[in-house]
Parts: C-alpha cells; structure tokens; sequence
C-alpha cells in the first residue's frame, strides 16, 4: 500500500471534482473540434482512474541507443510451437526469418537487427523460451515491396518481415492467421499508461511513413480502419475508410478494448484486428526503405532510475544493459511494459512500449504460523466498490463479469462480454482490489475455454 | 508495493472507521450494556472465523466488528448475552461463513444475526436508538459515499423509496431520519458492498426497494422506531438483489447478443 495507495485515496476522492471541471471545459472544446472536422469521432471515458505515476516523467529528446545483444521472446506468442529456422552461430540479415509457428504459418519471428545467433533457449514442453543475437552491423536483407498493393501483396510482405505478429484479433487476443479476415482493424495511437511515450511526439516527423502504413492497411479489410489518438489534430487524413477517432479519459481510455468495445464489438465470427501506432509505422518504414528497421521509442522510467529517459531501441533490447547506467544503488526488479501489466524480463516484449525500474522490496519475514497461515487461506474475495467500477474501459457490468471470471464461470463471462477483453483490460481490476484476485490470468483461463468450444 | 488500496480487509476497516462516531454515540445513550452486547458479539464472531480459518482456510477479516456493532445495536432491549452467542454464532456461519466468508455471502451477517433474534425469541422486546445516533452516522456515511464503498444509487435510490412510502402513509418525511438504528441499517446493512446488488441499474431498484420496505414494514407493522423493520426490509432487499441483477443483465445483454454470439 504505502504511499502509491494514499495518493491513489486522495487521487479518486478529487477525481470526481475534476471531472465535473473537466467536463465543463472539454464540452467546449470538443464543440468547437467537431466543428473542424465533421468526420472525426470521439471517446470520452467518464470513468477512469488516475493511477499514480511511479518515478517521475521523461522530459527531453529521444535519444537513439543499441545493445550488444536483443532476444525475440516465446512468451509473446503464448500458445505458439515455434519450428525453429536458424542454428546457433549463424550469421543473419535484419529481417531474416528466426522461427514460425507450426500452426499459423504468418506467426513468423524475424530478426531485428543484423547479427550472430547468440543463444537458442527452448523452454518447459520444448517450446520457445528465447533466441538472443549479438547485433552487429551487417546490411540488413532487402524485401520487395513493389507488390504491396493488394490485400494478398501486403500480407505476404507483413509476413515475410515478420510484422504480421503486429496484428492482435479480439476475440482471444491472439495474431490471426494469415487468411483471417478482420472486420475492422484498430489502430491505437493513444497510450494512457503513466510516463508512457506520447505518440505525437514518437510520431512527430514521420507522418508521411505512417500515413503509408495506414493505407497499406486499408488492403487488409473490407471493413473500417479505426485510428485511435489523443484528441487533437488528426494524425491522417480521414476518409471513407479511415475513422479518425479522439480519446480522452482516464487510463483504461487509451486500451484498445476501450476503443473496440465502444465503437466495433467483436463477434467470433467478425473478429476485429488490432495494431500499435509504432508498429504502423514500422510498416511504413519497410514501404519506404525497402528493408526491416526494426525500432521502438520507449520511455526508460521508474523509482529506482536517476534519471527517466525516452529511448529509441532495437525491438527486444536489452533492458539490462539500458538501465544499467542510470539505475540508483540497491536491489531491482526491472519490468518490461508499464508498472500494472509489466512482465519481470531481461528484453523487451513485442507489445510494449515502455520499461520500468523498480527497486526491490525486502520482504519482511512473518511468523511461521502465520506466514503457513496466509500461504494455506483461499484468495481474499474482492469487494464491489466504486473504484472498481470505474477500472474497466469497456461499458460492461463490472462486478457480475468479475465475479464469474473470479469463479471461472465462462458461460456466464461470455454473455457479459469477456470475449471482447484482454488481459490488459482488467489489469486496473486487479490493481485497485490489491492483487488478492488476477483477473487477467482467470480471463485467459475462461477465454481458453471459450476457444476450445 | 504495486496494488492499490481496495483490498478486502481494507474496504473492512473504512467500514470500522465509518462506525467509530456511532458507537461513541451508541455508548453515551446505552451505556455499559452495550458494550458488553458488542464485546460477546464480537468473541463468538472471531471464534467461528478461527474455526473457519482452520477448517476451511477462510482468511479472518476485521468485518467483524462491523457485524457485532450491527448485532449489539439491533439487538439492544432486553436480549440475555446467551441469546446474542445464539445470534451471533447463526449469524456468522449461515449468513458468511458458509458462503466462504464476507465478500463471497449474499446476505450481510449483520443482518441474519439479528433476524435469527428475532425470530427465535419473540417475547423480547427491542428498542431502536435516538437521533444522536443518527447524527453521529453522517460523518461516517459521508467517508463510504467519498470513497465509493457505499453505493450512492443504492443510497439514493433507498431514501426516494423511504421517503415517498413515508409520505403514502402520511407522516413526515423527516420522521424515519430521527430513529438511529434505522439509519445505521440503511447505510451499514442496505448498502452493504457485497450483498446489495451489483449492477448500475440494479443499484437504483434494489436501493428503492429496500427504502421502500423499510417504511412500509415500518408504519404499517412494527413501528417506525423498531429495528425489526430495517432488518427485515435489508433481509427480504438482499434476498432479491441477484434477481434484480439477473434482470438488468437480461435486459441489457440482449440488445448486446448480436455482438457477442
């Protein structure tokens, strides 16, 4: 608890003073806004809860680093039985295939950067734990993208350099598959985790590049392109395919199942596919290079750094290294992803956008009674409050879906609309109730079910 | 640590805080009785959370004092100390315990002990609490509606319904806000977070339903000023807050099936 929890007590009870204010203020501005332009549409999450930044903000330029070594990661693709495509010790090209799935042909693992395969770590069941390349210089391999220009062209091409993992579908929160049809895709340019990357900034001087990878996208379905960002200036052009959308709100406002729930609830049938802003923009730097440039700007933030920092990184650097030179004295545990869905990891994820540097609590040692006490008892139920009402995105009845996930009741989570979830959404869910319940690990077991039915 | 604060026994002990007014209150106008009322309460209590504790692995939670606040306050008159174990012991195990302890029960322990009470043994009289209690409930019911653990639908929705019925039977409408007990009823057993029902829309409809129990058990049955109407209306509003949920899901989950076949 300590003081994340006071501020947070402080911070709900004046949230709903600012939210009146607020409202006030930004009914004006969205009125003059819709003014401007007719086509844009908008989201504004009246619940939301201001979580407490851990560390303090980044402030400053983006400053470009490398690490020696980067790892693509199994456990991005839960699920996947990787057939692996290199031996340790090659050489490879950035963009060079690593792995596939022997299930879905487009789930392909391609190299971010030029190097030599390091390590190849298989994990329990024989599946991917990890493979780690020792980056150096070398060309990266060149791809032909004359075809991008039909639906079959684009996927081949994000099939090949490995972007096709960018696409997530919901329902179940899994790349489709290389034939699958979206019904609309998402595009999330808006993040409102604490100190996490402000797209327009990331994006600020590359509008041309994505705005190529959006309309590459729009091959991909028959559907409509969301483009989710924060309210402000559209980041393209809208059109008849592309919905530029505003979002503004508290944390759960800038997750796409905010967005996908509000705007394009998905169906088993019409699955609706989701990418991220930097992702897109990845896409358009392969349109317009030619070759795989395989980046992320991430912000480097948490209580046990000196100094919070935004970084332009190889996909899957090592976080380690980054942090090593700025981390203050002590114990740490060094997150990839923001505080509340982060995973303990040496390398960064595919999906995240951010690191986090916490320091290391001791854990005060408990009575052995009490501690085999605590160690035996069933979890703690969780208590209906208002702040839990206010922690999921998606407009859904919160308490009854949490209480069949709590239970794993999947008929019931089903009908109360789990299938539009991910884990992320219910991230906050298990922040506020104090960890006791992890709900996003009882919607993966119930979303299981349901894709085996 | 990175969670937050909503955490079961801490959602238990804003509860407590809630109460420390009233039962400052409760001791002026009562006295030493009610202490000891409140003190056995709270002993059998904790002894059927060891119990479960140790049978079922239920973890203990400080709700405790609520429920023998709840139990010492309701049952005040002239209830032997041996009939609040009764109640109290009944209490915990059929209304929480059983269900796998508070936030997993559908009826508030505070509620089913009393009941029992007053079922088992009807020659006791019981009397409610005056408007000192009442006052000393503000403070408290003002910390449960600024953190959100008390529902301001069911609370809105509970005071339309107390007052318009108030009206139909032609008294004042400020006349059910004097009895303290009801009003500590209403905010500590109607709005309970766990047992009052869930959804946005149910909040509304169980909150006018127990308000409206509440006064019609009152002016046409018991009294205004005896405990048994709130218990009664809390016990027969609880029973029917899953049904009011199901209700609202029904309704509303069909105009989402399209989306969600």
């Amino acid at each position: 608890m300590g003081t994340i929890g006071c501020v947070q007590l402080c911070e709900i009870c004046s949230a709903q003073w600012a939210d009146i204010h607020l409202a006030r203020q930004m009914r004006a501005d969205i009125f003059e806004r819709n003014k401007r332009m007719n086509n844009g549409m908008k989201i504004r999450v009246r619940g939301g809860l201001p979580l407490p930044p851990v560390g303090s903000p980044v402030n400053g330029t983006t400053e470009v680093a490398t690490t020696e070594r980067v790892a693509l990661l199994g456990a991005d693709y839960p699920g996947m039985r990787a057939r692996i495509l290199v031996d340790q010790g090659d050489i490879v090209e950035a963009g060079a295939p690593l792995f596939e799935d022997r299930g879905k042909p487009g789930l392909r693992g391609t190299a971010p950067v030029s190097g030599k395969v390091l390590q190849i770590n298989m994990g329990a069941k024989r599946r991917l734990s990890s493979i780690v390349l020792a980056a150096n210089n070398e060309a990266p391999l060149r791809f032909d993208v004359s075809r991008a220009n039909s639906n079959d062209g684009v996927r081949a091409l994000m099939q090949e350099t490995g972007l096709w993992t960018s696409f997530r579908t919901r329902p179940f929160d899994r790349v489709p598959s290389i034939e699958g049809k979206a019904a609309a895709i998402f595009v999330t340019a808006t993040d409102t985790y604490p100190n996490a990357p402000n797209p327009r900034h990331v994006l600020a001087g590359q509008e041309n590049i994505f705005t190529r990878g959006l309309a590459a996208l729009k091959h991909l379905t028959q559907g409509k392109l969301y483009l989710c960002q924060n309210a402000g200036a559209a980041l393209a052009e809208a059109d008849p395919q592309i919905v530029i959308v505003n979002v503004s709100g508290h944390h759960p406002a800038g997750l796409v199942g905010t967005h996908i729930n509000r705007l394009h609830p998905p169906t088993r049938q019409g699955p609706v596919w989701h990418i991220g802003y930097q992702d897109v923009l990845a896409l358009g730097k392969v349109l317009t290079e030619g070759h795989l440039i395989s980046v992320r700007t991430i912000t480097l933030t948490g209580e046990g750094l000196r100094q919070p920092r935004q970084l332009q990184v190889p996909m899957g650097a090592d976080l380690h290294a980054l942090a090593r030179r700025e981390m203050t004295p002590g114990q740490k545990r060094i997150l990839s992803g923001p505080v509340i869905v982060g995973r303990e990891c040496q390398f960064l994820t595919r999906y995240h956008l951010q690191a986090t540097v916490l320091n290391a609590k001791a854990v005060a040692p408990r009575h052995w009674f009490f501690a085999a006490l605590r160690a035996a008892a069933v979890p703690e139920a969780f208590v209906p409050t208002e702040a839990l009402e206010r922690a999921l995105g998606p407009k859904l009845h919160v308490v009854p879906l949490l209480r069949a996930l709590s239970i794993g009741d999947a008929e019931t989570a089903a009908r109360l609309g789990c299938l539009q979830l991910a884990e992320e959404d219910l991230a906050l869910a298990t922040y506020v109730t104090g960890g006791e319940i992890d709900f996003g690990m009882r919607l993966r077991s119930v979303l299981d079910v349901l894709e085996a039915s | 640590m990175n969670v937050g604060i909503w955490h079961r026994n801490m959602v238990a002990w804003l509860l407590v805080a809630a109460l420390l007014p009233a039962a400052a209150a409760v001791l002026v106008e009562q006295g030493g009785i009610a202490a000891a009322r409140f003190g056995v309460a709270l002993a059998t209590l904790l002894f059927w959370q060891g119990v479960f504790m140790i049978v079922r692995a239920q973890p203990f939670s400080p709700i405790a004092l609520v429920t023998a606040f709840a139990v010492s306050l309701l049952a005040s008159g002239t209830t032997e100390l041996w009939q609040i174990v009764l109640a109290a012991s009944f209490g915990a195990v059929i209304g929480e315990q059983i269900f796998g302890g508070w936030g997993r029960n559908f009826i508030p322990a505070g509620v089913v002990a009393p009941a029992f009470l007053y079922f088992a043994f009807p020659e006791v009289s019981h009397a409610g609490t005056g408007a000192l209690v009442t006052l000393a409930l503000a403070p408290g019911a003002l910390i449960l509606l600024v953190t959100g653990i008390l529902s301001w639908r069911v609370l809105v929705g509970a005071l339309i319904g107390l007052v318009l019925l108030t009206m139909v039977f032609g008294h004042a409408p400020a006349a059910p806000f004097m009895q303290g007990s009801l009003i500590f009823g209403l905010i500590f057993l109607v709005g309970d977070p766990v047992c009052a029902a869930s959804t946005r829309g149910g909040g509304w409809l169980y909150g006018a339903l127990a308000g409206g129990l509440i006064a019609l058990l009152g002016w046409a049955d018991v009294g205004i000023g005896a405990p048994q109407a709130v218990v009664f209306a809390a016990l027969l509003a609880a029973i029917f807050a899953p049904l009011i949920d199901a209700g609202i899901i029904a309704m509303t989950t069909k105009q989402w099936s399209p989306h969600n076949a």
